[in-house]
């Protein structure tokens, strides 16, 4: 369970440029289900996402995970947190350049140094349930843009995180592809993870796997449909 | 000023030292000032990742003021050639009023900065970092004492002259003279092994009650330190004895010299680790209230006192070996 | 292994990965990195072989040498000081030494002639033993030819050969002429009882300055030479010329450090979103800084490594050839003779501590700041 209570965000601060990106937003997220935020280019998908995600602190506002405050964590406790609960996949993928897809998906593990044994097999497994088994050992410059998408994901899952983050996940995928994704998410929830997205695509908001989708427009909740 | 290498890379060790000391202490008076880790500023945030940055270049330094401790030991003793009447580190350090000075500002600042680091180490774990203002405070009162070591040291090298006769090791450790030196060699062999020996006792109790009681750590420090002059006494007054097989000669910087294998690098780096350890979980006993430490604190002291014994039992060793290998009958 | 163990062991293992994929530019930089260390490390290691060389040559120098003086300059010595500098207490033994130069108007050269003090190197009269370069500059057609010294036009001095001394011993022997004393006196004109100066050997050494204090009152025109002072001049030259050659070597040293500062802080665009994206997917900044440190540690210890063997090589197989041309010039003992390799601790040390920490301090701050950005910048 994530809670935000009345979380403002601005950029800038103090600055002539300062912007509101989200203005006194309060919002819970439960568990096991599949949430969407949708809402025009600029209303502060990302940027809730990325506090949602415990990725940014808020400017003013509380951020609970599990009950347990962690806005006003200091920075590496914030990571801890988020390595535990979370797992991203960016609307640009991310990956890196020049490193195989299976050393991709073993890099968020590094730091909790893992044993190499465990951690090979827990990507083997991972790359096998997303269909990925067999380009392993490719580098990531010469998947093709799903690929990417399932490499991505695999790796926003390698620390077993409970509730995965996607920002616009389908904004570079065709139809078909974007079926495909939506697959993977009904299994992530048959898992039992939760899934948080963010999208202007319809196809996604109007998907019956999706428990909640939340408006957005200009820093604010505009509506929330069930 | 002689120019020579290792007085260079010394010097560049200072030079380095004194930068991060200064920038340390004054980034410590923005922290004393605007330390709040309730806020969620970005000013706080900027604050405390450059506490990262201190945390970095603070541990670098201090590696360094270890590693330039045993250089400038090392260096002094090779030097000795050079001076008239030298004839070990003693009497290259006793070539101007710097030496000695020197040397003690490099072990005060060896202490200061080994529980700086620990400190710095428990705090990084506490979820709102409880000791920083402490730390930094900490940092603001090491600071001076390493810009005035890196003076002295700066004095004491500009200050060595080839053509000073020096007076060396066995015009200082001899019974004859006044001050703290004679009297170390003046205490009979006898009474020093015996006070060692309990001291050694007390260690090990208190280590083993701080570790069976999960407190009491603050008396394993006083153990600790007692037991760090009773070493430095023991060594000057009779281990030194055993280890040049000879019943006259009380030097504890000849040990390190290359003649006697090394074995004076053998005794110090555990006892002044083992003391920098013991007197380490002391400090952090005095936190064991600290709410955020609850977790950490335990298991930190535990390795630390576990750590000083394993030192303090090394030293003991050491010492044991050089005992039995030696020639020299003292006793019996 | 302990978690933090694995912890750095994954962290190492993605700088190689990471260093790997960008090996011309970590190449370039650990090439003039080693370069630097080369420079520094020739320098120390050339001069402290030297050191001990000096040293080395000395230890067979008797501790005390004593010449007499008149005007200022050296004179012969008069056989009776032996036995005045004999009766001091704690005096071993004196005894008065013969040498001399010899100019060879034949080709030029300079030889040392010398009584030698072991009976076993004494040839019998009329002969020599002569070092290596002797023969070799007369062009003598066989092994074991005379000898023939000319001191005027006219004069010739047969010399048979009673052997010769090798390369092996190095240092001062292979322009040396060995002669019994009769043949010395008669050689050079020398009147019976009078040496070129005394050698006095010691027993305990800590007395050499008591004992000199004694024979300055007994002998108040001479100069007296301990052989720790000679020692002490040599130790201090070398010292100083590679104090000297060092702080040179500081400027590049500087010049290295402010380039791997560039180098640090000016990430290519690619290495800087690489880190956002690590810290993106759960990196902290102590888990980069370590990462960074890893890198910086195998630049530095891969740089220090190649720069100190092909250093250790140059100075002991190549004959420092590089500094010889700068060197020989300025130098009292310049060895042709392969100089013996040995790594000494504490200049090993000093070196480290010269070439790594500036590296280290100019890349720490970069590395700080590049491990210190914002998670959530990639999400954009
Ligand atoms: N780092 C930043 N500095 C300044 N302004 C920012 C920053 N990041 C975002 N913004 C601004 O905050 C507002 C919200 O941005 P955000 O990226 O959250 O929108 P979004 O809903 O994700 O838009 P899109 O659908 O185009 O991705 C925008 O006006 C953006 O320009
Ligand atoms: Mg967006």
């Amino acid at each position: 369970m994530i809670s935000l209570r009345s979380v403002t965000k601005l950029y800038n601060e103090g600055r002539p440029n300062e912007l509101r990106a989200l203005s006194d937003v309060s919002l819970e997220i439960g568990r096991d289900a599949v949430t969407v935020f949708k809402g025009p280019s600029g209303s502060g998908k990302t940027t809730l996402l990325s506090i949602v995600g415990c990725m940014a602190r808020p400017t003013s506002g509380r951020v609970l995970v599990d009950g347990r405050m962690v806005s006003g964590l200091p920075e590496t406790f914030l990571t801890e947190e988020r390595r535990s609960t979370f797992g991203f996949v960016f609307q640009r993928f991310n990956l890196i350049r020049g490193l195989t897809v299976a050393e991709n998906v073993a890099l968020p593990a590094a730091p909790l140094g893992p044993d190499p044994r465990a951690l090979a097999a827990r990507i083997e497994t991972r790359l096998e349930a997303l269909d990925l088994a067999d380009k392993a050992d490719t580098p990531v410059e010469h998947l093709s843009g799903g690929e990417m998408q399932r490499a991505a994901i695999a790796r926003a899952l390698i620390n077993d995180a409970p509730v995965l983050i996607a920002d616009e996940p389908t904004a570079n995928l065709d139809t078909d592809l974007t079926h495909r994704f939506l697959d993977i998410v009904a299994d992530l929830r048959a898992e039992g993870r939760s899934v948080i997205l963010s999208s202007h695509d319809p196809r996604i908001w109007q998907s019956d796997l999706v428990d909640r989708v939340v408006g957005m427009a200009d820093g604010r909740l505009a509506e929330v449909a069930a | 000023m002689i120019l020579q290498t290792p007085i260079l890379a010394l010097l560049l060790a200072a030079a380095l030292s004194n930068a991060v000391a200064l920038w340390t202490a004054w980034f410590g008076l923005r922290v004393l000032r605007g330390w709040d880790i309730a806020s969620g500023s970005r000013a706080q945030l900027r604050l405390e990742r450059r506490t990262g940055l201190a945390s970095t270049l603070f541990g670098f330094v201090m590696l360094i003021q270890i590693a330039a401790l045993l250089l400038f030991v090392f260096n002094a003793d090779r030097m000795a050639t050079l001076f008239v009447g030298a004839m070990c580190a003693v009497g290259t350090l006793n070539v101007n009023a710097y030496g000695f000075p020197a040397l003690y500002l490099k072990i005060a600042v060896f202490f200061a900065a080994s529980l700086w680091l620990i400190l710095d180490r428990v705090d990084r774990q506490g979820r709102d970092y409880p000791l920083t203002r402490l730390k930094f405070s900490g940092a603001l009162l090491i600071a001076p004492l390493v810009l005035t070591g890196a003076g002295t040291e700066l004095a004491f090298f500009l200050g060595l002259k080839t053509d000073v006769i020096t007076s060396c090791c066995s015009k200082m450790f001899t019974p004859a003279n006044d001050g703290i030196a004679a009297e170390m060699t003046g205490t009979a062999p006898a009474t020093a092994l015996w006070f060692l020996g309990l001291a050694g006792v007390a260690v090990a109790a208190t280590g083993t009650v701080s570790l069976a009681a999960a407190r009491l750590q603050w008396l394993f420090a006083l153990a600790g330190g007692v037991f760090f002059a009773a070493a430095l006494t023991a060594i000057v007054s009779v281990i030194s004895l055993y280890v040049y097989d000879h019943p006259n000669h009380h030097c504890p910087f000849c040990l390190l010299q290359r003649e006697y294998g090394y074995v004076g690098y053998a005794l110090y780096v555990p006892l002044f680790a083992g003391t920098a350890l013991a007197m380490g979980a002391g400090l952090l006993s005095l936190f064991a209230g600290t709410g955020s430490l609850a977790t950490v604190l335990p298991g930190a002291l535990r390795r630390l006192v576990w750590a000083s014994l394993i030192c303090h039992g090394l030293f003991g060793a050491v010492v044991l070996s050089v005992i039995a290998t030696s020639r020299l009958v003292l006793f019996g | 292994m302990t978690p933090g163990l694995r912890r750095q062991r994954a962290l190492a293992e993605y700088t190689l990965a990471a260093m790997a994929r960008r090996r011309g530019k970590n190449i370039g930089l650990v090439a003039v990195y080693a370069a630097v260390v080369f420079f520094v490390a020739s320098a120390m290691l050339f001069s402290a072989a030297l050191r001990r060389e000096a040293a080395i040559v000395l230890s067979e120098a008797p501790e005390l040498v004593v010449q007499n003086l008149l005007m200022g300059r050296h004179e012969l010595m008069p056989g009776a000081a032996v036995e005045t500098l004999a009766g001091i207490r704690g005096v071993a033994g004196a005894q008065g030494r013969l040498w001399g130069y010899f100019y060879d108007r034949v080709n030029g050269a300079n030889y040392t002639l010398m009584v030698p003090f072991d009976p076993a190197l004494i040839p019998p009269a009329g002969a020599a033993i002569f070092g290596e370069a002797i023969p070799r500059t007369r062009d003598h057609p066989w092994l074991g030819a005379p000898l023939f010294l000319s001191r005027h036009p006219g004069d010739l001095v047969r010399f048979n050969a009673a052997g010769q001394l090798t390369a092996a011993q190095g240092l001062v022997s292979s322009d040396l002429i060995l002669i019994g004393e009769a043949d010395f006196r008669a050689f050079f004109g020398l009147p019976p009882e009078v040496y070129t100066d005394i050698a006095v050997t010691i027993r305990n050494p800590r007395e050499i300055d008591t004992i000199v204090q004694k024979a300055e009152a007994l002998l108040p025109d001479a100069r007296f030479v301990t052989r720790d002072e000679i020692l002490r001049t040599y130790q201090k030259i070398f010292s100083w010329r590679e104090g000297i050659l060092v702080a040179l070597a500081g400027a590049s040293i500087l010049a290295f450090a402010i380039f791997a500062a560039e180098k640090a802080s000016g990430l290519s665009a690619d290495e800087a979103r690489e880190i956002g994206i690590l810290k993106a997917i759960g990196w902290d900044m102590r888990d980069v800084i370590a990462m960074k440190l890893w890198e910086g540690g195998l630049v530095s210890v891969g740089a220090f490594l190649a720069g100190t063997v092909a250093a250790y090589l140059h100075v002991f197989a190549f004959g420092a050839a590089l500094f010889a041309p700068v060197l020989k010039g300025w130098s009292v003992i310049y060895p042709d003779f392969p100089l013996a390799p040995e790594i000494d601790g504490i200049e090993m040390t000093a070196l480290f501590f010269l070439t790594v920490l500036p590296y280290l301090a100019a890349t720490l701050v970069p590395i700080w700041r590049i491990a210190s950005a914002d998670p959530d910048q990639v999400m954009r």
